[in-house]
């Protein structure tokens, strides 16, 4: 590791950051995740799901189901359409997915009843008693097939629900389009009509899972007309507004609580199983647990396959001057977020590149597979899998060295991105040269060989948005015994959310972080935030964080500076007293001055809400309250005999502006080349016939620990003048597979436009270019 | 162990009207009388019937470790083994690591110092899984380490920090004198 080591907080009174406030208890196994939570009575539910991609529901009987000894409640979509009570709908921007099957199921695995019962091997048991009764449907199991529109997946009216500051909605009836994202920057055919080249490819990527070590799972119970969750959620608030309007109830009827997560990376954003759970427990009256198994996660929400033709326009002295991009995104059988994504993914598409004409249509599309959503990368990665590969292929065919190419076009302080604002704290063209320099770059030596194995590297740099507008909330209390807590929705789920925030706070104040405390979010306690997701937490809520402990140090000071008859410009906060500079002595501790007020406590609260948006006709803009930046550099050996790609090195560059947890900011990185490189050579949900055939671990391949290169290593870039500080969980991870696939091809001519990079394609590809050379 | 007579040990045995019968585990040094389903899992056994929630499912076919006991010191999945054939052997989880006052074990301590987790789900079974290694290769290099715990996935990614870990357990342990 060669990022930061000699980083230290402000203040005198921590002197190392642990990577984990808790850390004692998760290797205990002690630490405590949704699942397990055990209440009095607890029964525990199955889901019948359907087994067609696209069948009308014609009938369904439970009666054998319900007469099981043991069996509690049996729920068809027919019962909750029938209540007047509930809106059997949920979804973040369309109200498009049934809790359970009303009219028709639009993928394979679609929930169609639910079982509460006794025990699992009850609740299983009874599911193979319910008949249903289907009406098969031509699938839609393609993009073609999509746009063909000669079957449609939703083909009622849109279901719209609360707006979304950030989204523009286009949807067209009676096709398969669910979200159209425009962006239009400059003269996009006057920018052609200046290229010297122009090149157009396409490039595809392939649904793949995010499979946390803890699939979706959760309790409910009411208590009293309350509904109470502990949800393994990244978006508590998200999760009480949809099941408040579904029960139609004021959101102070419903509590959710989220103890630590074990793994989220995008997929436990919005609302999963939590309806369902609820409306089994409302109907029993008891407690329920529902915890999805690993086949049933993988087809819960996925990341999102995608198609991208990509037209850019390049002049003889290297500079692009129009790119063209048609994204299709496969949302699957239900929008979740993909109406958002789709707009974060195509206005990714322009790149860190200072294009002065960028023409953007995007598409969520929808198709009988599994739904897909948030995704760690947001869309990012399946864009920059094309933008990052085409520099190469650009720089190939025409004689560039990659490197070169990229710094002529990466964006300078000011220049303008493909929104049309200006870049602010530009750190591309730093990042990639050090990713470079880290792995040997040398534009001469494009491979080496030895017997049947060649080496060679590739690079590859993006930019990333973080959500905006976005708000968060938090709030603090000064005890008095001087120690702090803070109440803030931050979810826990390995990032370190909890310690980072501690150390935000806890340096304002200088105190110790074994003064400082941190709630997990309890919707009925803990005050609003808008989701664990899209790099924000760090910078979001802990500037919310930051202010409102920031409130209580103005407070001290001004109660100081009576109690010490000193000027509040002329006491410091050191070490837990209100002090006069320069007189040590002359001081007073926090608790004191909370005791001689008798406030019991001191309070604040703070909102920290970005601002932003697009225009929804051209995409110009604010698209994100500061941008995300990171580079990789990759070095691999191909077997020309097995077509097997090793990646022996990688180095992994992001801007962080400030590191507030330096064993989370290398875990982070070096997770998200975990991520990355699985995607890139192995990680792809494979269909037929819209049957999942590898939705498991032992068919379908996550990276583990021999997969790994040998060789990591990481620049976690601070720039301390900035006074801003960005999320990392994510920028690290889109680099990863266009490194790779650059280097594989500069290894051997074959170019991959089709993730994942599996020895199958490599082979393919060299036998058609048999009779050449491969590069050494 | 051999799974022959074990299977005719739990055949001969009754079944109640729950479908349970009897069986008798040593967990972490504690011998537990128990009735559960002859289908059920050690996992299921260990979470349900004794309240450990160190070992986890992740996949539910061996391939993840998230829910890896030691049997015999030996790393096994719990998810794989039905609870009846783990009758007579020493079963070690998580929970067993701790010294009798609650000290962490050095391997634990190495974890927490180089923080060898993210979200921590799979933590147990990579403790336990080191805890093996070291036992049978107590001068494990780097390299071994990387192949032994290839059968425990971390889907944060933490493997850099899991190998520190363990890389630095050896030491401690060998500062112990094993």
């Amino acid at each position: 590791m060669d990022s930061h080591p000699s980083f230290a907080p402000s203040g005198t009174q921590i002197d190392k950051v642990p990577g984990m406030l808790d850390a004692n208890l998760r290797v205990r196994g002690r630490v405590p995740y949704a699942m397990d939570a055990t209440l009095p009575g607890m029964l525990h539910a199955k889901l019948l799901r359907s087994p067609h991609a696209h069948a009308r529901l014609v009938s369904i009987d439970t009666s054998r189901a319900k007469a099981l000894p043991g069996v509690v409640a049996v729920l068809t979509g027919a019962d909750l359409a029938n209540r007047d009570d509930i809106y059997p709908y949920y979804g973040p921007i369309f109200r498009d997915q049934a809790i359970l099957v009303i009219d028709k199921a639009r993928f394979v695995g679609d929930p169609v009843a639910a079982v509460a019962a006794v025990d699992l091997d009850t609740a299983q048991a009874a599911l193979d008693l319910i008949q249903v009764e289907w009406q098969e449907l031509e699938p839609v199991l393609t993009l073609d097939a999509a746009l063909a529109a000669t079957s449609i997946v939703h083909d009622e009216p849109a279901r719209l629900g609360q707006t979304f500051a950030d989204i523009i909605v286009h949807t067209e009836a009676d096709t398969n389009i669910c979200n159209h994202f425009k962006l239009r920057k400059g003269d996009i055919e006057a920018g052609f009509a200046a290229a010297d080249h122009i090149f157009e490819d396409v490039f595809t990527s392939p649904p793949v899972q995010h499979v946390p070590m803890e699939t979706h799972n959760c309790v409910a119970w009411w208590e009293n007309g309350t509904l109470r969750l502990i949800s393994s959620t990244q978006m508590p608030f998200a999760v009480r507004a949809a099941l408040a309007e579904i029960f139609k109830l004021p959101q102070t009827r419903v509590r959710i609580t989220v103890p630590t997560l074990g793994g989220g990376y995008g997929a436990k954003t919005y609302p999963k199983l939590e309806p369902v759970t609820a409306v089994l427990a409302q109907v029993t009256n008891r407690p329920v647990r529902l915890h999805l198994t690993r086949e049933e996660e993988f087809v819960t929400i996925t990341k999102h396959g995608m198609q991208i033709r990509m037209k850019t326009g390049v002049t003889n002295e290297g500079k692009i001057v129009a790119r063209q991009s048609t994204c299709h995104f496969n949302t699957g059988a239900y929008a979740d977020i993909g109406p958002r994504l789709i707009k974060n993914g195509g206005f990714g598409t322009g790149g860190p590149h200072h294009i002065a004409n960028v023409s953007v249509d995007s598409y969520a599309i929808y198709t009988n597979l599994a739904p897909a959503g948030a995704f760690r990368g947001y869309g990012v990665s399946q864009a920059a899998w094309a933008y990052e590969s085409q520099m190469d292929m650009i720089s190939e065919r025409l004689g560039w060295d990659p490197l070169w190419f990229r710094m002529q076009n990466l964006l300078n302080e000011g220049e303008s991105i493909m929104t049309g604002e200006p870049m602010v704290d530009a750190h591309f063209k730093e990042l990639l040269a050090t990713s470079a320099e880290r792995i040997g770059w040398d534009p001469d030596q494009k491979a080496s060989r030895a017997g049947s194995k060649v080496r060679a590297k590739g690079l590859a740099v993006i930019i990333k948005a973080s959500v905006t507008p976005s708000t968060s909330t938090a709030s603090v209390k000064l005890n008095e015994d001087g120690s702090l807590q803070i109440l803030s929705s931050a979810v826990e789920m390995g990032q370190g959310a909890e310690t980072t925030l501690s150390v935000l706070g806890a340096e304002v104040l200088d105190l110790r972080l074994d003064q400082v405390s941190i709630t997990r979010p309890d919707t009925d306690h803990t005050p609003y935030d808008q989701g664990t997701s899209s790099s924000r937490n760090t910078y979001s809520m802990g500037t919310a964080v930051k202010m409102a402990v920031t409130d209580i140090r103005e407070q001290l000071l001004k109660l100081g500076s009576d109690a010490l008859e000193v000027a509040v410009g002329d006491l410091e906060v050191v070490a837990g007293q209100v002090r006069a500079k320069g007189a040590p002595t002359r001081a007073i501790g926090y608790g004191e001055l909370v005791r001689r007020v008798r406030a019991g406590n001191l309070l604040a609260t703070a909102v920290y809400a970005s601002n932003g948006g697009l225009d929804p006709e051209t995409g110009q803009g604010i698209g994100s309250v500061h941008w995300h930046q990171a580079a990789g550099a990759a070095e691999v050996e191909v077997d020309l005999d097995t077509g097997r790609v090793e990646v022996l090195k990688y180095h992994a560059g992001v801007y962080a502006g400030r590191i507030a947890n330096p064993a989370q900011c290398e875990l982070q990185t070096e997770g998200n080349i975990a991520f990355g490189l699985g995607q890139a050579l192995y990680e792809e949900m494979i269909y037929d016939g819209g049957q999942l055939q590898n939705g498991n671990l032992a068919d379908y391949m996550i990276v583990s620990m021999e997969d790994m290169p040998k060789e990591i290593s990481l620049d976690v870039l601070e720039h301390l003048e900035s006074h801003d500080i960005h999320g990392i969980g994510e920028s690290s991870l889109p680099p990863c597979m266009p490194a790779v696939a650059n280097a594989v091809f500069r290894a051997t001519g074959v170019r991959i436009t089709d993730l994942p990079i599996t020895p199958e394609k490599v082979l393919r590809g060299l036998r058609a270019a048999a009779g050449q050379e491969v590069n050494a | 162990m051999t799974a022959d007579d074990t299977v005719a040990g739990v055949t001969a045995r009754p079944i109640d009207t729950d479908g349970r019968i009897s069986i008798s585990l040593r967990v972490n040094g504690r011998e537990e009388a128990l009735r559960v389903r002859p289908h059920h899992t050690l996992l299921e056994v260990l979470r349900n019937e004794l309240g450990l929630t160190g070992p986890r499912e992740g996949c539910g076919v061996g391939m993840c470790g998230a829910c890896t006991v030691l049997v015999d010191g030996r790393p096994v999945s719990g998810c794989l083994l039905p609870a009846a054939l783990a009758e007579g052997h020493d079963l070690l989880t998580i929970e067993g690591m701790e010294g009798p006052n609650g000290e962490l074990h050095p391997i634990q301590q190495a974890y927490v110092d180089h923080t060898g987790f993210q979200c921590s789900y799979c933590t147990p079974g990579f403790i336990l899984t080191s805890k093996a290694l070291l036992a049978e290769l107590p001068d494990a290099t780097r390299d071994e380490a990387r192949a032994y715990l290839a059968g425990n996935l971390c889907r944060c990614g933490s493997y850099v920090k899991i190998l520190d870990s363990v890389m630095d357990a050896k030491e401690r342990l060998r500062g112990q004198g094993g």
